[in-house]
């Protein structure tokens, strides 16, 4: 009941944060901040780090981490860009260019699932800290691609791929839309399948959750899975956006999409954490970013802001949980 | 009786980590010597043991802080930090001294980890998520507040170039070609022994392994968990701030760009040498076999013929088996 609430409360606070910058955006930026332009322009950046964090937050749910998401997504990205430009299997072509989209999207995710089996077999079956697993991984990935890619771009993909990242329906952008799609599936999956139950009770409690029946081994596996598919969705919004991939593209996601997590809620040492919390940290990362490109920060005075952020929110949770946490020790004693 | 006693010590060191990794490090360097009969040249491996020598340092400070059960990413951000503010600060006051480069580079490198060392002791942060931030602060402060300028080979101060040609004593080869055994590994063979001399004879090097093993029983058993880790992290700091001089004069070259982004290739070395990223196992031995089996690797690839484009790939590879073999090895050993 009282974790339910300090949940709830954290949330809020949150809601309130992200209005309060984006209240102080609209004043002290008028004209610029709240403009149509802008909000497509945000609305179609914030899909494909969103999608990275939601990656790294399942990892987090079990109580590990993926540092491996961007390479994953890379590594998807060339593989999709390899079907797009021809340079692998060149007869689907004569199927014209639909079938050639779709194997391209299927490939990407399927070899994005495939990194997320490595990162689940290397955790679940060798053991292998999550952490050090996917920093192996990490480099494993980005570098078969750039092996493949031989450290160049490709480019050039066709008209129709290219209305997933940069298209509109209703003027609202074409990736916004999968995001939503993307966000409301997973907040499904944790909070109405048994998958998304489990994966909670495997992050609170390990060798609770495996007494009392949970095939652990399984549920890691499959989120990792689930974090390498959302990672493979991320990139296929990352290529189609920029008409391009090379690797090493996005790789400054990572520190943002562990610190939306963070900001969002998600304890890093597992069980907790909620797909809104997480929604409305990106919102207010996004606020922000856009107002200080807006402002013409210099990208290294943005990494400070970051970092400091993503410390400040770890102190401030400190105090909140000391505080919280106070009580209880009196009642002990 | 002897003969037991003989047998156990036998025993002890096959047990071990490090003589698996010596025997793929001699293997290893028989098999490139096949392929290319230049690289058992003493020149190439005094160069090798001078060229790594930064990375050693670096890896020694990450030992220390993996072996308390924490992780650092930061370290390259200070040692980056380090060897910039003290170039400028040569270059700005015109004192040519490599002393008082050390002095300064040192002294960020102690005011940084600090920092580090004070979120993780006092707020308990997680240190991954502390030293992530960090990174990106302490990098990010340096280029907007000192510059992004790079510091060219004539610009630099001469002490630094003087430094770098230091040998402690020079050989000529047949070919007349000359090779010595250069200052920086004495350096990064000092800081291993002063590493291995706190760790096995001081408490506070007992207090790092205990708070590695187990941070609750550490603090039951009267330890002061948090001045402990506050002095990890700054002698972490130390330890890139001298990585950093030693970079910039082997380089002569000081950019601010430099280092960020190789957090991943010195941790990949002390976690191949054996120690246990959870916490309270581990070597400096181990460490300074792991510098030696990537630099070998780094080294080789152009030497047996493939491109360095597979470079990342291979240290990755190498980082998930040797993760993979040790976590393999400690749950078999808990299931006996």
């Amino acid at each position: 009941m009282l974790g339910k609430q300090l949940k709830q409360t954290r949330t809020t606070t949150l809601f309130i944060l992200m209005i309060c910058a984006f209240v102080v955006m609209s004043i002290f930026l008028p004209g610029k901040f709240l403009t149509l332009s802008n909000f497509q322009s945000m609305s179609s950046q914030i899909p494909e780090f969103g999608l990275l964090a939601i990656a790294i937050m399942l990892a987090m749910l079990t109580g590990g981490i993926d540092l491996s998401v961007v390479s994953t997504a890379n590594l998807a990205g060339v593989g999709a860009a390899l079907i797009l430009t021809g340079s692998l299997f060149p007869q689907l072509g004569g199927y014209g260019e639909g079938l050639v989209v779709i194997m391209a999207i299927l490939f990407a995710l399927a070899v994005s699932l495939l990194c997320g089996l490595v990162n689940g077999f290397l955790i679940a079956y060798i053991g292998a800290p999550a952490i050090l697993a996917t920093l192996g991984t990490m480099s494993i990935f980005s570098g078969i691609a750039i092996v493949i890619t031989k450290g160049y771009g490709i480019a050039g993909f066709p008209e129709s791929f290219l209305f997933i990242g940069s298209g509109t329906i209703f003027s609202i952008p074409m990736p916004l839309i999968i995001f939503i799609i993307c966000t409301l599936v997973m907040a499904l999956v944790l909070d109405r399948t048994s998958l998304g139950f489990n994966l909670y009770m495997l992050g609170s409690n390990p060798v609770a959750a495996r007494f009392s029946g949970i095939n652990n081994r399984g549920i890691l596996i499959r989120t990792y899975m689930l974090s390498g598919l959302y990672s493979g969705l991320a990139s296929i919004i990352m290529i189609s956006r920029a008409n391009s991939i090379r690797p090493g593209y996005g790789s400054a996601y990572l520190l943002q999409a562990i610190l939306v997590c963070v900001l969002g809620g998600v304890d890093p040492s597992g069980g907790y954490g909620s797909i809104s919390g997480l929604v409305l940290g990106i919102i207010m990362l996004q606020i922000l970013q856009s107002g200080f490109n807006i402002l013409a920060f210099s990208p290294f005075s943005k990494n400070v802001i970051w970092g400091l952020m993503l410390i400040l929110v770890m102190v401030l949770n400190f105090y909140s949980s000391s505080f919280s946490k106070k009580p209880k020790k009196l009642k002990i004693q | 009786m002897m003969t037991n006693n003989k047998n156990f010590r036998i025993q002890r060191i096959f047990a071990q980590n490090e003589s698996y990794l010596l025997l793929i490090i001699i293997a290893y360097s028989i098999f490139v010597t096949f392929l290319n009969p230049s690289f058992l040249s003493p020149g190439n491996l005094f160069n090798l043991s001078k060229s790594s020598a930064s990375m050693g340092v670096l890896a020694i400070g990450v030992f220390v802080v993996l072996l308390s059960g924490g992780i650092d990413i930061s370290f390259t951000a200070i040692a980056i930090s380090g060897q910039y503010i003290a170039v400028n600060v040569l270059i700005a006051s015109g004192v040519d001294n490599i002393f008082f480069a050390f002095l300064i580079s040192c002294l960020v490198g102690v005011g940084l980890g600090a920092i580090n060392g004070l979120l993780v002791s006092y707020f308990k942060i997680p240190t991954l998520i502390v030293t992530l931030g960090t990174l990106n602060v302490f990098h990010g402060l340096l280029l907007t507040v000192v510059g992004t300028k790079a510091v060219n080979s004539a610009q630099l101060p001469d002490c630094f170039k003087a430094f770098g040609a230091t040998n402690v004593f020079t050989l000529t080869g047949p070919d007349g070609v000359n090779y010595g055994l250069s200052i920086f590994t004495v350096i990064f063979i000092t800081v291993a022994l002063l590493t291995w001399f706190i760790l096995k004879y001081t408490m506070l090097g007992r207090g790092i392994y205990a708070i590695g093993g187990d941070v609750e029983a550490a603090e039951r058993a009267g330890l002061n968990v948090a001045r402990i880790k506050f002095f990890i992290y700054c002698y972490v700091g130390i330890l890139a701030g001298i990585a950093g001089i030693i970079h910039v004069s082997l380089i002569r070259y000081s950019n601010p760009t430099y280092l960020v982004g190789t957090e991943l290739s010195v941790i990949a070395p002390v976690v191949l040498g054996g120690t246990r990223i959870t916490g309270g196992v581990g070597t400096v031995i181990g460490t300074i076999l792991g510098v030696a089996m990537i630099t070998l690797l780094n080294n080789s690839l152009i030497l047996i013929g493939l491109s360095s484009f597979w470079q990342e790939f291979f240290t990755g590879l190498i980082v998930a088996i040797s993760v993979s073999l040790s976590s393999y090895q400690s749950r078999r050993s808990v299931a006996i």
